[in-house]
């Protein structure tokens, strides 16, 4: 049976109707599941959703239910974030865990790896991308539908938790000995950050490339929720600001607007204030945690026989840039022991 | 480093040989082989710099583990990618070692040398994408 016929006996069988499933593509991006956009047929009524279902190999290990449940956890409350319509966990249905959520149509992502992605509309989208971020800091997530299976860590604790998860990663996945990562580990772990102001849900992915933007300045989704959690607002904010995503400018972030000027709108909105102490431990740490999503995409490369190119890419040229970044602001990094 | 140049047009070959399901040949296609290009593209790079640059990094890390009064592992004549890379696995963890020590020691001096070292290894292994403007 073809995937489009699993999927309309499946989405048959959940709404209780005939579904026609229609016009089923692949389509690239969101890089830890496969992604398939297609039309629904119900009772003479086409709609357009996305399917993300498991991999067989993947960049990150992560949990699709959190994702599915950080979907409706932002959905209509002034993030733009896809409707979440299904998630189905047994394998029984598409051989591996899936979920299903509404498509939002007419937007594009930018590739971080062009230059001046969003031209004119830079500075627009720059303003509504730090004021979403600032509204997701911003929430309180209790009450929140991630906050039935994400931990609730305490403040003091969220820099050693991630810190722990990504080293372990790094130890686990690595091929070949990395000096660079491991002394920015310790260097992080010898300077602990100030407790977070508040725990807040934290996307995980947020940057460029990870959300949709109509081609005339404005932002119209706000993707790949796959490393969602709760911890500290200040990761987000490190993460989005990271030289890596800045498509090659130095003077924006992102590669839409100076750094001060986010820092500044990404305060207004989430009530926060930016710690520089804190953003610099957390900037350092977004470093090590990108290097450790590269080591795993090398290992998960090499242990599936090499046929997924994107592992391949992010498993070298992106850790080869991830060590320079790193490098360099251990080399410039003040007053840390 | 993994994955080498080696591996990475072995990989492209593998890409491409599976005629991929029919709900694979439109975009996602398209993206993937514009990928493979890129791969393509820098393995170029690798392939050309790769030697020279770990007999380099062998070399920058060999003489300063000799500074610190390291144990060396033994060079080699060997200069496969394969050879070299087995040489640099066992200097980088001695680096490792050097560093940690230095660290716990307070050695300000060593430390500012080995992460210069740190730039230096970084700055030549660098890859380099053209210029792709955003669309």
């Amino acid at each position: 049976m073809s995937l489009a016929d699993q999927l309309s006996s499946y989405l048959g069988r959940l709404w209780g109707r005939p579904v026609q499933v229609l016009d089923l593509t692949r389509i690239p991006g969101g890089a830890s599941r496969e992604t398939y956009r297609f039309d629904v047929d119900v009772d003479g009524e086409r709609k357009g959703l996305i399917l993300r279902r498991d991999p067989v190999g993947s960049l990150i290990d992560t949990d699709r239910r959190l994702e599915f449940l950080a979907y409706q956890s932002f959905y209509g409350r002034g993030v733009p974030a896809p409707e979440p319509v299904a998630l189905e966990m047994a394998e029984t249905e598409l051989e591996r865990p899936f979920f299903i959520m509404g498509r939002i149509d007419g937007g594009k992502a930018a590739s971080p790896f062009t230059v001046d992605p969003y031209a004119a509309h830079a500075a627009t989208i720059g303003e509504q991308f730090f004021s979403i971020l600032g509204t997701i800091a911003k929430a309180d997530p209790v009450g929140l539908q991630i906050s039935e299976v994400a931990e609730m860590p305490e403040p003091a604790a969220c820099w050693s938790k991630e810190l722990d998860y990504w080293a372990k990663v790094i130890e686990t996945d690595q091929l070949h000995p990395q000096p660079i990562v491991w002394a920015a580990i310790r260097k992080l772990r010898r300077n602990p950050p100030p407790p977070a102001q508040k725990i807040s849900v934290v996307h995980g992915d947020y940057r460029t490339g990870n959300f949709l933007h109509d081609g005339e300045g404005k932002i119209i989704a706000i993707l790949d929720w796959e490393m969602a959690h709760l911890g500290d607002p200040m990761e987000d904010l490190g993460w989005a600001i990271d030289p890596l995503w800045g498509h090659f400018d130095p003077d924006k972030v992102g590669g839409m607007m100076p750094r001060a000027e986010a820092l500044t709108l990404w305060e207004r909105v989430s009530g926060l204030k930016v710690d520089e102490q804190a953003l610099d431990w957390w900037s350092l740490f977004n470093a090590v945690k990108g290097q450790a999503i590269w080591t795993s995409s090398a290992r998960e490369y090499r242990d599936s026989g090499g046929k997924d190119p994107v592992l391949a890419l992010s498993g070298w040229y992106t850790a080869r840039r991830h060590d320079k970044i790193i490098a360099d602001r251990l080399a410039s990094l003040e007053g840390w022991a | 480093m993994t994955p080498t140049a080696a591996e990475v047009l072995m990989g492209n070959f593998m890409a491409l040989i599976e005629p991929p399901p029919q709900e694979s040949v439109g975009d996602y296609m398209a993206s993937r082989i514009s990928v493979i290009g890129m791969n393509s593209l820098l393995a170029s790079q690798e392939t050309e710099m790769g030697a020279a640059v770990r007999v380099w990094e062998n070399g920058a890390i060999s003489a300063l583990l000799s500074k610190a009064g390291a144990p060396l592992a033994a060079s080699t004549d060997d200069l496969s990618i394969t050879a070299l890379d087995a040489l640099n696995a066992k200097l980088r963890l001695a680096l490792i070692a050097v560093h940690e020590a230095v660290e716990a020691k307070g050695d300000v001096t060593l430390d500012r040398e080995i992460l210069t070292l740190y730039q230096a290894m970084a700055d030549r292994r660098m890859l380099v994408l053209p210029v792709m403007p955003g669309s």
